[in-house]
């Protein structure tokens, strides 16, 4: 294990280091000296040999420790010539760079390696990359001696510092030399204390590793006392930090599950918070949306595969128009008859959703479908301590969107006025000249609708199969009740609270107690509020 | 006389019938030659009786739903609890001679490396024990939350809700392994009960048997119930529940006592059906089953104590058939069951037979009928 | 109000504010009704009339204020099941009676018994308990009906129902909330000597718009405006009220 990881760390810095070679002027005098040092096959001649092939500039330094690195350098033990192999076997002179055409290969010998040797390679392949023109090449290598930490180092970055001007590269240089300072054995306290500050700043697990050993130095070393509380100072600080940056890290899954949770609810809201309707079939609209994404994507993909990223732009609409039009059928088939009875319409309702499930499953099979992600929803980003999925970041992008443009359908549009008008009094709405039936039938359609968007986003992140919308009934009527109904605020504050807690809670009781924890508490909370966060008050909810 | 003024006529053709299964059953299968006619297999006793079971279940529910309007989709819950209760007994009983041959553990917890039996499971070797939580457990359990649920006035479709959010929280918890009650695999491979074999035709039938008379019980026990004052109470309650307050009811112990009474109930079909069918999981507390058995009540007319039971068999003989014959369609037809119901059979198949009895002769039917409107609290109000 | 008027007071209601969301549904009523003593309340919608009866019932809790019942107990401590067994019957603005039970089971629910689930669960129907059903439904005019399902009755007689019922209750204190809404006059004339009779041995409060009906009654009336009591005395005294008049009475 530990072998490979250092061979795969020499060849990522020789490749880094091959650019910076092209730009010294090679003397060809110092390339031979070195390549003499590999020609005599013993450890510690490989070793100068790399030093100086390293300060010699040469064109092919690069190739040869890579090749040394994979046990591919060879040398004549007749000529003392040197060649290298690259990784597909081509012969190479180690010092034109040229193709070593007519050498047989079979009378070469290979130039052996030890772990001493090695870790030389490692190092000085980081030296050169140190230098290297390419910025961002520079800060990889400043980087890896900070990973590395390697005493041996500490000449080439103090070397790369002074001629260091890039901001990004400096402060990587700055915290590089911090983590040999810390470490070598032989650095002074004065030393120990600047490195301490610098990677104080650093704050995160790696500083945390290495100023765990200076906080526990031997107490009776009394130079080293200043050292010992600053480097504890130093800890705490980092902890808390980190501890903050967790606190954080949760916040945004618990957004991230919110928003979710919101998604799935947030039609719910309509139905069964504005209208007072029970619909056990919600979960069936969210379905039906992730369906007609999954149809939307498999005829992109056979016909017009180049407007695949827009697959899920295309299927909003679609499923907002599919599962509004199956809820408008619903209500005006079914639920219309059974207005003032909800336990029968809960039951109908039911009996709706158990047919939508297995028709969908007659349709498209039980097993799960798969809907790909567009390219700008996958991958993730750091930003400060956090870690950030960019699928999940546009799902809350996306909630807060539907969340603002329902606000606005409800209370800037006439359709909202007449469907708020109904359901306060309906008997004066329709004696106003507003065709009732026709609103109901409308805004149940809205909250279908929206649902079905909401499986849009959910296909995203959630198994596409007949089942799917199972899983989120329950929360869903958990996440309305407990906002209180007809509130979209109260749906909003009760999605993000119950997303963040249940986030909080996870790590410390696994997720599963978790979820009964936090059902556990709504059903408890509800015998405390039944009208749940934000209810309306009044004699007219208690008749 | 009594049983004139408690059961009724329907309810004495009912009892009789329990009572005339329980006897020939046993010997339809037992006394039978297999090559006869009226041979009854076993396989189709152990179905008779999951039915029978399932039957009690419907009459608990029938109990807090037909007479008090309180929609429990959490029934299943409580069932599956009695149910535990007994396949617990029924490990016990399994000793060493399981996988493992461990004589103190059961498999699962030999599997998962626990070394003592935990708390929750001291005292289930012994039958009577395991009989009393059977009961206890789920009354205890609705007590509980219905002290909560009914104090602070939490109905309609509100409770319906939370009952339905209880028992997806068990659903939850009984699969995690750490619970101790078998997790995802459940309880099964159980061998003897009361030292019978567990597999054996004359067990079977005895179990069979029981199911029936514990039915017949059941049937007792709410008949005498809903024809007390506290019967008429409860439907007082359903129907106008703030009048019955006014009168100085104290209506949330009347919920509590009729809600604890039908747990347990439901507790006991739950332990009757697990010997049965030979095996008890989390999957029993799948609020899908609980809502199953509202639609068996629904179908055979609720707040009619006989349609209760009558629908569960009916629609479980229904899925029987279908799921062998058409298993595409069963949920087609299960799902179009509860729309039909709803919206055309609003009292059930017995309702149905009322109606059309009634046509013949004018007077009212014997049973409870059913109030034309519930009284419950719809979120947006309005007077 | 003096502590005297409390002690001697059967309902003593004092300064009770309630707000639903900022609507203020009672500023500040007060009121006194003495043993004994019928009274009518009137005022236009949204007066307060239904508050002030849910006050005292106990299903709203005043924000502010005093509700005390026979001069001592506090009625803002106790819910609607313990102030219906200290003896105050409500009858509904809607008439709300047991659809599915007979007249005479509605009756006997309402009756003066043990009202525990356990008592009801095992308890005997006492023979006196036939007597006092009986004369009930012979005051309510129903005992031709006594076999019939509520829901089959008319509105008048539900009516008469639930007055029966409250009677059944036998308490010290009647709250009546339009009884005669929806009624025809000679129902009205009957529900009129109904309370009459009633009033003879209990307490009444009877909140009605109907002019002609109070006039019938013949009793001190209360006028409530906007939560709070607006006159009181004779119907023909308030009547010349010209605050009266303005709000209520002249439109």
């Amino acid at each position: 294990m530990l072998m490979t990881f250092f061979k795969a760390l020499a060849t990522l810095l020789f490749l880094v280091a091959a650019a910076c070679a092209v730009t010294s002027p090679a003397r060809a005098d110092a390339i031979d000296d070195a390549l003499g040092h590999f020609a005599q096959d013993k450890f510690p001649e490989t070793d100068k040999g790399i030093d100086s092939l390293s300060g010699s500039g040469a064109p092919t330094a690069a190739a040869v420790m890579d090749a040394l690195a994979n046990n591919r350098l060879l040398f004549d033990p007749g000529s003392k010539q040197i060649f290298y192999k690259d990784a597909s076997d081509t012969l190479f002179d180690a010092k034109t760079g040229a193709k070593a055409e007519g050498v047989d290969a079979s009378t070469l010998k290979k130039v052996r390696l030890n772990n001493a040797v090695r870790s030389k390679l490692q190092s000085v392949g980081g030296s050169m990359a140190l230098l290297a023109p390419d910025p961002t090449k520079r800060l990889d290598a400043a980087n890896a001696v900070f990973r590395s930490h390697d005493a041996n180092q500490l000449a080439p970055v103090e070397t790369a510092l002074a001629k260091e001007n890039d901001a990004a590269v400096k402060a990587a240089l700055l915290q590089a030399r911090a983590a040999i300072l810390a470490t070598k054995p032989d650095a002074t306290a004065d030393q120990r204390l600047d490195a301490i500050q610098v990677l104080k700043l650093r704050g995160d697990q790696d500083a945390q590793g290495l100023l765990t050993p200076l906080a526990t130095v031997a107490p009776d070393d009394a130079s080293m006392d200043k050292v010992r509380t600053a480097a504890k100072a130093a800890l705490s600080a980092i902890s808390m930090q980190l501890a903050i940056w967790q606190a954080v890290q949760n916040v945004w899954y618990g957004v991230s599950l919110g928003s979710v949770l919101l998604l799935a609810a947030i039609g719910l809201a309509i139905t069964f918070g504005v209208m007072g309707i029970i619909n056990m079939a919600h979960g069936e609209m969210v379905m039906i949306g992730a369906y007609t994404t999954f149809v939307v994507q498999q005829v992109i993909r056979t016909s017009m595969p180049g407007l695949f990223d827009a697959s899920l732009i295309i299927a909003v609409p679609l499923a907002f128009l599919v599962s509004g039009a199956v809820g408008i059928a619903i209500e005006r088939l079914v639920i219309r008859h059974l207005y003032g009875r909800p336990l029968e319409t809960l039951l109908a309702t039911w009996g709706i959703s158990l047919i939508l499930q297995q028709a969908v499953r007659t349709t498209f099979g039980a097993n799960n479908k798969e809907v790909g992600a567009p390219s700008f929803m996958s991958g993730s980003f750091h930003l400060g301590g956090l870690e950030i999925t960019s699928g999940r970041m546009w799902i809350i992008a996306f909630t807060i969107c539907v969340f603002v443009a329902l606000q606005l359908v409800l209370r800037a549009t006439p359709f909202g006025l007449r469907m708020r008008a109904v359901t306060q009094n309906r008997r004066m709405a329709s004696a106003m000249g507003i065709s009732t039936g026709r609103i109901d039938a409308l805004a149940f359609g809205l909250g279908s609708g929206i649902a079905g968007i909401a499986g849009v986003a959910l296909s995203q992140i959630d198994n596409v199969s007949p089942n799917l919308g199972q899983s989120y009934i329950i929360d869903s009527f958990m996440v309305v009740v407990f906002g209180g109904v007809g509130n979209l605020w109260g749906t909003l504050v009760a999605a993000l609270a119950l997303g963040i807690a249940n986030k909080f809670l996870e790590p410390l009781a696994g997720a599963v107690l978790a979820k009964i924890a936090v059902l556990v508490f709504i059903i408890l909370f509800i015998q405390k509020r039944p009208r749940g966060l934000f209810a309306l008050k009044g004699r007219s909810v208690e008749a | 006389m009594i049983a004139q003024t408690v059961l009724g006529k329907r309810g004495s053709i009912f009892l009789a019938l329990c009572i005339a299964a329980a006897i020939l059953v046993p010997v339809l299968t037992l006394k039978v030659a297999p090559n006869s006619a009226l041979y009854m297999p076993p396989y189709v006793v152990a179905l008779l009786g999951k039915y029978l079971c399932y039957a009690l279940l419907a009459l608990a529910l029938d109990l807090v739903w037909g007479y008090c309007g309180i929609l429990s989709l959490g029934h299943g819950a409580f069932f599956a609890l009695g149910g535990y209760a007994m396949g617990m007994y029924l490990m016990r009983q399994i000793g060493a001679r399981g996988t493992y041959a461990n004589p103190d553990l059961p498999d699962f917890m030999v599997f998962l490396n626990w070394h003592s039996l935990p708390f929750t499971w001291w005292g289930f070797s012994s039958f009577f024990y395991a009989c009393l939580m059977v009961v206890l457990v789920p009354g205890a359990l609705a007590a509980l939350f219905g002290w909560f649920a009914f104090r602070s006035r939490v109905t309609g479709v509100y409770l319906s809700i939370i009952t339905q959010a209880l028992t997806y929280a068990l659903l939850l918890a009984f699969f995690r392994n750490d619970m101790g009650f078998g997790g995802n695999n459940g309880l099964t491979d159980f061998k003897d009960i009361l030292g019978f074999n567990i597999q054996s035709d004359a067990t079977r039938a005895a179990l069979f048997s029981t199911s029936a008379i514990a039915l017949a019980l059941g049937y007792i026990v709410a008949a005498a119930v809903v024809t007390s004052k506290f019967g008429k109470v409860i439907v007082a309650i359903r129907d106008a529940e703030s009048r019955t307050r006014f009168l100085g009811y104290r209506v949330e112990y009347y919920k509590l006592l009729v809600f604890t009474l039908s747990a347990a109930m439901a507790g006991v079909a739950g332990a009757l059906y697990v010997p049965q069918v030979g095996i008890i999981n989390p999957g029993e507390f799948a609020p899908a089953n609980s809502i199953e058995a509202v639609i068996w009540v629904a179908v055979g007319g609720r707040g009619t104590l006989v349609g209760a039971a009558l629908g569960a068999i009916l629609v479980n003989f229904g899925k029987t058939y279908f799921t062998g014959a058409f298993p595409e369609y069963w949920l087609f037809g299960l799902g179009g069951l509860f729309v039909i119901v709803t919206l055309f059979l609003p009292k059930g198949i017995l309702g149905l037979i009322d109606r059309m009895t009634a046509r013949r002769k004018p007077q009212p039917p014997a049973e409870m009928p059913i109030a034309p409107e519930e009284q419950i609290a719809i979120p947006e109000g309005g007077r | 109000m003096t502590k005297d008027a409390l002690t001697n007071s059967l309902l003593y209601l004092n300064d009770v504010k309630v707000s639903f969301d900022g609507y203020k549904a009672l500023r500040g009523l007060s009121l006194v009704l003495a043993k004994g003593e019928m009274r009518a309340i009137i005022g236009p919608n949204g007066a307060g009339k239904t508050t002030m009866m849910d006050c005292i019932t106990g299903k709203t809790r005043p924000d502010e204020g005093d509700v005390y019942f026979g001069g001592s107990t506090d009625l803002t401590k106790l819910d609607e099941a313990d102030i219906a067994e200290l003896g105050i019957g409500r009858k509904f603005q809607k008439p709300t009676v047991f659809e599915n039970h007979t007249v005479e089971d509605n009756i006997l629910l309402a009756l003066k018994a043990p009202r525990s689930a356990f008592a009801t669960l095992f308890g005997k129907a006492a023979a006196d308990q036939r007597v006092r059903i009986d004369a009930i439904l012979k005051t309510i005019r129903l005992t031709d009906h006594r076999l019939r399902p509520a829901a089959d009755l008319s509105h008048g007689q539900k009516q008469w129902l639930e007055i029966g019922m409250l009677l059944a209750q036998d308490p010290k204190l009647l709250l009546v909330d339009e009884p005669v809404a929806g009624m025809t006059d000679a129902e009205t004339a009957t529900t009129a000597e109904l309370l009459r009779e009633i009033a003879r041995d209990h307490s009444v409060v009877v909140v009605e718009h109907d002019m002609h009906f109070v006039r019938e009654l013949g009793v001190k009336v209360t006028v409530l405006h906007e939560g709070a009591v607006l006159a009181e005395g004779s119907l023909d005294a308030v009547s010349a009220d010209p605050r009266v008049i303005e709000v209520y009475l002249g439109r």
